[in-house]
């Protein structure tokens, strides 16, 4: 983001208050998208390993907890996996509820600020 | 989440947060320049200077902020292991694992009814706590770890802000320059017309 050069127009605190929110927001982005790989690749793992935990035929799986593989039954493997599994879901939604509202209060801002400062101000991602 | 930044009035309020001296909003450049007596190229010199060092303590609190966000899943990982042994510890039954003795080299371990667990609290030391004690202490650096994740994020916002500031001033400075000698100019082609 950046300002273009010899513009006659005045900034006001509000307008720095726009940008700056804007910056914040804009940084936010990024971290949740970064957030939402993270969370998409603990899901699929954990998919992964209910379906091989479907497919495998043995009474005792080992199962990672903390830096050890405890010996855990199957049945309570499943189930610990489909609480993971609700966890990260739920995380997931959350994530993308709050990008979805940081995209569109970007948006809103743009508009403000292209407005008020059309070519003088540049807020697309270099 | 309330910016942590100058209060309500419109002018120039100067904050510091935690030792990060706050960006001072400018209202006009001309009476900026006035003010503090600067001319152009040793004010954008101190702002520069300013961000520069805005940019190393960022730096800082990025990296301090890598560290919380790696210790949390650890503590997390603790926890979670000295509830699964409280919970074997009912059904007499021992909690057989699998553990890492070297890199790739893996052996099984018995653990029955664990009373007490130790903990590794850094600097080569390590102590003994009963379960319940261990995930008390646990718990408790959890929750300063995310404590201080907290306020190290605030800190952070409220320094990109300052960053942000400091830019705009920057570029509106300059601006004003190439302003006033463009003035200056057509003042100079004018007078010679005439």
């Amino acid at each position: 983001m950046q300002q273009g050069g010899g513009s006659d127009k005045e900034v006001t605190w509000e307008d720095q208050q726009n940008i700056n929110k804007f910056g914040r927001l804009n940084n936010r982005l990024h971290e949740l998208e970064d957030e939402i790989k993270i969370a998409k690749e603990t899901n699929d793992n954990l998919e992964d390993a209910s379906n091989e935990l479907i497919l495998t035929d043995e009474e005792v799986v080992r199962f990672q907890i903390g830096e050890v593989f405890a010996h855990v039954p199957r049945d309570e493997v499943e189930t610990r996996i489909e609480q993971m599994k609700e966890v990260t879901s739920k995380n997931m939604e959350t994530l993308d509820e709050e990008k979805e509202s940081v995209v569109a209060q970007m948006a809103k801002l743009k508009k403000i600020l292209y407005g008020k400062f059309g070519d003088s101000i540049n807020l697309e991602e270099n | 989440m309330a910016s942590s930044s100058s209060t309500a009035a419109a002018t120039a309020t100067t904050t510091e947060r935690r030792g990060i001296p706050g960006a001072q909003f400018v209202e006009d450049v001309e009476i900026y320049l006035n003010q503090s007596g600067l001319d152009v190229n040793s004010a954008l010199s101190f702002l520069q200077e300013r961000l520069q060092q805005y940019k190393v303590v960022e730096m800082k609190l990025l990296a301090q902020q890598r560290d919380l966000q790696a210790k949390i899943p650890d503590i997390e990982k603790c926890l979670d292991v000295i509830a699964t042994l409280q919970a074997k510890k009912g059904t007499g039954e021992p909690l057989i694992a699998d553990f890492e003795v070297s890199e790739g080299i893996y052996s099984q371990a018995r653990i029955e009814d664990a009373e007490s667990v130790c903990l590794w609290l850094g600097a080569n030391v390590m102590l003994e706590y009963s379960c319940e004690e261990a995930s008390d202490l646990l718990q408790k650096n959890l929750d300063n770890a995310k404590a201080s994740l907290e306020v190290l994020v605030a800190d952070l916002l409220f320094l990109r802000d300052q960053v942000t500031i400091t830019q705009v001033t920057i570029a509106r400075v300059y601006n004003w320059d190439v302003h006033q000698k463009r003035r200056m100019r057509e003042a100079v082609t004018a007078e010679k017309d005439s």
